[in-house]
C-alpha cells in the first residue's frame, strides 16, 4: 500500500499531537514564540541536550490546575553563545529539579524559549539574556 | 673619490639581473601562489587590528528589517510578505534548518554567532563559529575573477586595502545563496548575485560591513546596508567547534562499546523526542 509523503507526515503530526510531543526545529526562527508572555513550569530535567545547532532541554513538567503532566521542550541557543553566558554541558542534569521560565510557543504547543532554569536539586540559576551581550570588551 | 672602474660597472651590472631575478611577475599574473617573504609578513603588523572574535549585533539586524527595507522586486515583495505574516502567526519557515552555510550574504546578514579574522600574506580569512563549512577566502594578492568560477556558497572574493577599509568584491555564488533578513524571511539570489563590501572598524572595538548586493533576480536596485560586530577579547569568546548536524545524532554504544552516532529519528526536520 502506498503512502503518500504528505499523508504520513500528517499521521505522524497527530501521533505527537495525541502523545503531546512538541517537534522542535532545527536552526529554525524565534518567532514561533510568544516573547510577550512569560510561563513557568514545574518539573524533572529528562533530557540536556547539549548540541548545535540549538541546546534543546526537555523537561518532565507537573501537571498544573487543569492540565495533566507533559514532555515540554524548551529551546536554547548554540552551545558557544551559551558558554558566554556562563553555562556548561554539565549545568543541568537528567533527574534534577527545576523551574522553568520561558516564552511559551504561539501554537500551544507543550515548548517554548527558555528564559531562565532554576536548578533546586544544584541551587544553581542559569538565564539566556542574550541582549546584555550586545557590547564589545565583554568579561 | 675613486673612479668608477670596469669591474664596478660590472658589479653593479650583476646586482640588478640578481635583484630583478629575484622579484618575479607580479603575484596577480602567476598561477601559482608564491612563498610569502619576511616583507610580506612585515606589511601584515601594519593591517588595522582585526584580532579577537566577533560577535554579531543581533538586536540591529532586526531594527534594520524596517529601518532599512531590502529593495525586493514587486513579485519577490510579496512571497516576503506572506513569509512574514507566517512568522506572525508563529509558522516560520526555516531557511536554515538543513544545517547548510549561511553563505553569501546570509553569513553577513543574519548570523547569531561569533567569528574571527586571520591575516596571511595575500589573504584574510573570516572563520565562523558553527560548521566547518564557514569560511571566507578573501584573496588580497591582485588577483582577479577567474572568468567563469564554479558557484559556491560564499563566492570567489578579492580584496584590497585602502586605508583601514577593506574592499571586497563577491561573485560566483550559488543561486540557492539565500538573501535573508531573519532566520525565516529570505529568497535565494537566483543567480548574477554580486557583493561588494566596506569593512571597518568605527572606534576601537566595532566592526562595519557595509554591504552593496547587487542580486538583479530579486532586487528592483542594488541594495545597500550595514550590518555591526562587536569585539571580544576575553579567553572565555574563543571561537568553539559547532557542527550543526550533531544536533540531529544521538550517541550510543554497540555490542563492542564502541561510542558511535547514530541518526537520531526524524521528521520534516524535527527530532522525535526521546521516549
Amino acid at each position: 500500500m502506498n503512502h503518500t509523503p504528505t499523508r504520513s507526515l500528517f499521521a505522524a503530526a497527530l501521533l505527537w499531537a495525541a502523545a503531546g510531543l512538541v517537534p522542535v526545529l532545527a536552526h529554525h526562527s524565534f518567532a514561533m514564540f510568544d516573547f510577550a508572555k512569560v510561563v513557568t513550569i514545574t518539573g524533572t530535567v529528562k533530557e540536556f541536550q547539549w548540541t548545535n545547532p540549538h541546546v534543546i532541554l526537555w523537561v518532565n513538567a507537573d501537571g498544573t490546575a487543569g492540565e495533566a503532566p507533559a514532555v515540554w521542550s524548551l529551546e536554547l541557543t548554540s552551545p558557544g553563545n551559551l558558554t558566554r553566558g556562563g553555562w556548561d554541558r554539565k549545568a543541568l542534569n537528567a533527574g534534577d529539579k527545576v523551574s522553568v521560565d520561558l516564552n511559551p510557543l504561539r501554537n500551544g504547543n507543550h515548548g517554548g524559549a527558555l528564559i531562565k532554569v532554576t536548578d533546586e536539586t544544584t541551587g544553581k540559576a542559569f538565564s539566556t539574556n542574550l541582549r546584555a551581550y550586545e557590547k564589545p570588551g565583554l568579561q | 673619490m675613486e673612479d668608477v672602474t670596469g669591474m664596478d660597472i660590472l658589479r653593479f651590472s650583476l646586482l640588478l639581473v640578481a635583484l630583478t631575478a629575484a622579484t618575479g611577475a607580479p603575484a596577480g599574473e602567476t598561477d601559482a601562489n608564491p612563498a610569502p617573504t619576511t616583507k610580506d609578513w612585515a606589511a601584515i603588523a601594519r593591517l588595522p587590528d582585526w584580532s579577537g572574535v566577533w560577535t554579531p549585533f543581533v538586536s540591529d539586524q532586526n531594527r534594520r528589517i524596517k529601518a532599512d527595507p531590502t529593495p525586493w522586486r514587486p513579485e519577490v515583495a510579496k512571497q516576503v510578505a506572506a513569509m512574514e505574516a507566517e512568522e506572525e502567526a508563529g509558522r516560520p519557515r526555516g531557511l536554515f534548518i538543513d544545517c547548510l552555510p549561511e553563505g553569501m550574504p546570509s553569513w553577513m546578514l543574519i548570523t547569531h554567532n561569533a567569528f574571527e579574522v586571520l591575516y596571511t600574506p595575500g589573504r584574510v580569512t573570516l572563520l565562523g563559529e558553527m560548521d566547518g563549512n564557514r569560511i571566507r577566502r578573501i584573496y588580497t594578492d591582485g588577483r582577479g575573477h577567474p572568468p567563469d568560477p564554479d558557484p559556491t556558497f560564499h563566492g570567489h572574493s578579492i580584496g584590497h586595502w585602502e586605508g583601514g577599509t577593506l574592499v571586497v568584491d563577491t561573485i560566483g555564488v550559488l543561486p540557492q545563496s539565500w538573501i535573508a533578513v531573519s532566520e525565516a524571511v529570505g529568497v535565494p539570489n537566483n543567480g548574477d548575485l554580486h557583493v561588494v563590501e566596506r569593512i571597518h572598524l568605527e572606534g576601537a572595538d566595532r566592526l562595519y560591513d557595509d554591504l552593496e548586493i547587487t542580486a538583479p533576480k530579486v532586487l528592483a536596485r542594488p541594495w545597500k546596508t550595514t550590518r555591526i560586530y562587536f569585539r571580544q577579547r576575553a579567553r572565555k569568546y574563543d571561537i568553539v567547534e559547532g557542527v550543526c548536524l550533531q544536533g540531529g545524532m544521538a550517541s550510543k554504544q554497540d555490542e563492542y562499546g564502541n561510542w558511535l552516532y547514530v541518526p537520531i529519528p526524524q521528521e520534516d526536520g524535527n527530532p522525535v523526542p526521546p521516549k
